[in-house]
């Protein structure tokens, strides 16, 4: 009915842009307590410079003088976009990094007014911005108004054969989430780690240990803000075109329910749930497009579904399905604690291949030859 | 002697009460020096000027002969000055250990810049690590390291919290009602814990309580404050006779 290649080139970028979004979300809100309902406002920044920067440095590198919006332009960029291999990269590359810095400082700058004045304040304030700036972005004609902008060059635009573009850019997407990951992780699993989840905990006791709690918070948000950019960025070469309506506040609670899924304050749940839930969407529009009679579009049952399992999970495993474990510095190695479980874990493995070997001589009648047991003295 | 930490002429308002009016007091180094009053006399509301939560409305705090008021809670951690709450506030789903070396002050794997670089802070976490360890065994709570704090017994708790300053190299430790719910032998070992850690560490405290039979046992000086205002100071005995602060304690205005 499909093949199973082609469905995991169009899931496999989408999972890990989504992956890095949940990642930056567990950052902010399963370590830090920043409960930040405005993640799509810097994933939309970070779509927008992208698609800004390319298409621009594309038409002036190439002598056309339209506006980036302009169907003239959308042709042109069709012709010139393949032509140079190294512009494409080099631009990709400046893009990425512009959209982190400037979602990064938009980041900083929005949350640093409300800061000290507790986790609400914050969740309102971005959540507003990111949907004062959709609107604006709307009617702001220099990056197209409602229609954005079409034609972002592919940095794999000039390989001839699509499926080889398409995973190159697999690659480069899933490349950049183990960056993430395992800078996250490294954050994670180190006394900052243990800084952030203090200041979830109790802001004013981390206070009164001398932990200047606005400052990381605010550092905290530019890195995580930034990073969410990148996703965006990548977002926007992915698809080829950006729109302000891309940029809904639904895209941040989606991002939200991946990591209420997988498990706050944990990146491997954060993984888990980013890789359910962009399932769940391809799925859905899988089904949609197979089956075209269905009397309900499968799209929106993804939402009840979503719903659903937002409170399954909360009854349930309100911890999420993979709960937070105690950071992992060198530190518990004193104590005699490091790689307990992974003891454990040996340590049952060598008895069940005991009780298989037992069972084993058991069938075929034969003694285990050092152990002298019951059954060894009644056979005397 | 000079003073470790000397409040001078502070006032504190909230809207129409006057929390503090006029508090002058002063901590002797190395001492161990009670705070009490009735329920809503200031006594909080002064640990949390002296600590950097308020911001006094009239007056100076010193501490160490630098002035003080004025700056962030942090700030003020990182000077030397610790301080416990009424109600214990360790990070509950944090281990115990965890919990402990939050305390050092300044620690190099705390930015975001270097975190990610084990090998900068990797010695200095083990440094912490070993502090936390004999410290532990000191206060017979070895077995207690990866229990989570909230899991943890009221006694326990109050000796963390008290351990925690000693962990962030704290010259003054603030103690706002230590005893509150532990009964009274565990509160009678608490105080015990407290006159042993002044000697071993070299450290001051500034405690408040309520057990006032409890503290009258242990410390060297008493403020009494009632109203707002400092009512009456001295050696516990001293305190303990004065008509003003009985009054106020058993009734009138």
């Amino acid at each position: 009915m499909f093949d199973i290649s082609s469905f995991l080139i169009s899931w496999l970028p989408l999972f890990g842009i989504y992956a890095i979004l949940s990642l930056c979300l567990n950052m902010e809100v399963g370590y830090a307590g920043m409960a930040n309902f405005g993640l799509v406002a810097f994933y939309g920044i970070g779509a927008f410079v992208a698609g800004y920067t390319s298409i621009t440095i594309f038409l002036t590198f190439h002598g056309y003088n339209y506006p980036i919006y302009s169907q003239e332009a959308i042709i042109a960029m069709g012709k010139v976009a393949g032509k140079t291999p190294w512009l494409n990269i080099s631009v990709f590359i400046l893009s990425l990094i512009l959209s982190f810095l400037i979602a990064g400082l938009a980041g900083y700058l929005v949350s640093y007014p409300t800061l000290r004045v507790g986790p609400a304040f914050l969740g309102i304030t971005i959540l507003s911005f990111g949907e004062m700036l959709r609107v604006f972005m709307k009617h702001f004609a220099p990056t197209g108004g409602a229609y954005g902008m079409l034609g972002i060059p592919h940095p794999f635009a000039w390989i001839p054969d699509s499926a080889i573009k398409n995973i190159s850019f697999l690659i480069l997407t899933l490349a950049i989430l183990i960056l993430v990951l395992i800078y996250f992780e490294l954050l994670a699993n180190s006394p900052y780690g243990r800084v952030l989840k203090s200041i979830r905990e109790d802001e004013i006791a981390s206070l009164c240990i001398g932990k200047p709690v606005p400052q990381i918070k605010a550092r905290l948000l530019f890195v995580a803000s930034g990073i969410s950019g990148v996703a965006g960025a990548l977002y926007a070469f992915y698809l080829g075109a950006v729109t302000p309506d891309m940029f809904i506040t639904a895209v941040t609670f989606e991002v939200w329910s991946m990591v209420i899924l997988g498990g706050r304050g944990n990146n491997f749940g954060a993984l888990l749930g980013a890789s359910f839930f962009s399932l769940l969407n391809r799925a859905t529009s899988i089904l949609n497009f197979l089956f075209s009679d269905l009397p309900i579009d499968p799209n929106y049952v993804r939402w009840m579904i979503t719903g659903a399992l937002i409170v399954i999970i909360l009854m349930y495993k309100p911890k999420g399905v993979i709960a937070e474990k105690p950071i992992k510095t060198e530190a518990w190695k004193i104590f005699g604690a490091y790689g307990e479980s992974r003891r454990k874990l040996i340590a049952a493995i060598l008895k069940i291949i005991d009780y298989l070997r037992r069972a084993f001589y058991w069938l075929i009648g034969r003694e285990t030859g050092y152990e002298p047991d019951i059954k060894g003295s009644k056979r005397e | 002697m000079n003073p470790i930490l000397r409040v001078q002429n502070v006032s504190k308002r909230f809207g129409g009460v006057e929390a503090l009016k006029d508090v002058s007091l002063e901590v002797k180094r190395g001492s161990v020096t009670g705070l009490i009053g009735p329920n809503g006399s200031g006594k909080s509301t002064l640990f949390n000027v002296i600590t950097g939560f308020y911001k006094p409305d009239f007056g100076s705090v010193y501490f160490e002969g630098k002035r003080i008021d004025g700056l962030n809670p942090d700030e003020i951690y990182n000077m030397g000055i610790a301080r416990t709450f009424q109600t214990p506030r360790l990070f509950g789903p944090l281990t115990t250990l965890e919990n402990m070396m939050l305390s050092p002050k300044g620690q190099r794997g705390e930015s975001l810049l270097r975190a990610p670089l084990r090998k900068t802070w990797l010695n200095e976490e083990m440094q912490i690590a070993n502090e936390v360890k004999s410290l532990l065994k000191e206060f017979d709570m070895d077995g207690l390291y990866k229990m989570l704090a909230s899991d943890l017994s009221g006694g326990h708790v109050k000796m963390v919290e008290t351990s925690k300053g000693i962990l962030g190299r704290a010259k003054l430790i603030l103690l706002d009602e230590p005893t509150a719910g532990v009964h009274y032998a565990v509160g009678k070992n608490l105080f015990e814990h407290i006159n042993y850690l002044r000697k071993a560490y070299n450290l001051t405290f500034f405690i408040i309580e309520h057990r006032i039979d409890l503290l009258f046992d242990y410390v060297d000086y008493v403020y009494v404050l009632h109203m707002g205002r400092l009512l009456s100071e001295g050696t516990p005995e001293e305190v303990a006779s004065d008509p003003k602060v009985i009054e106020a304690y058993i009734g009138g205005a």
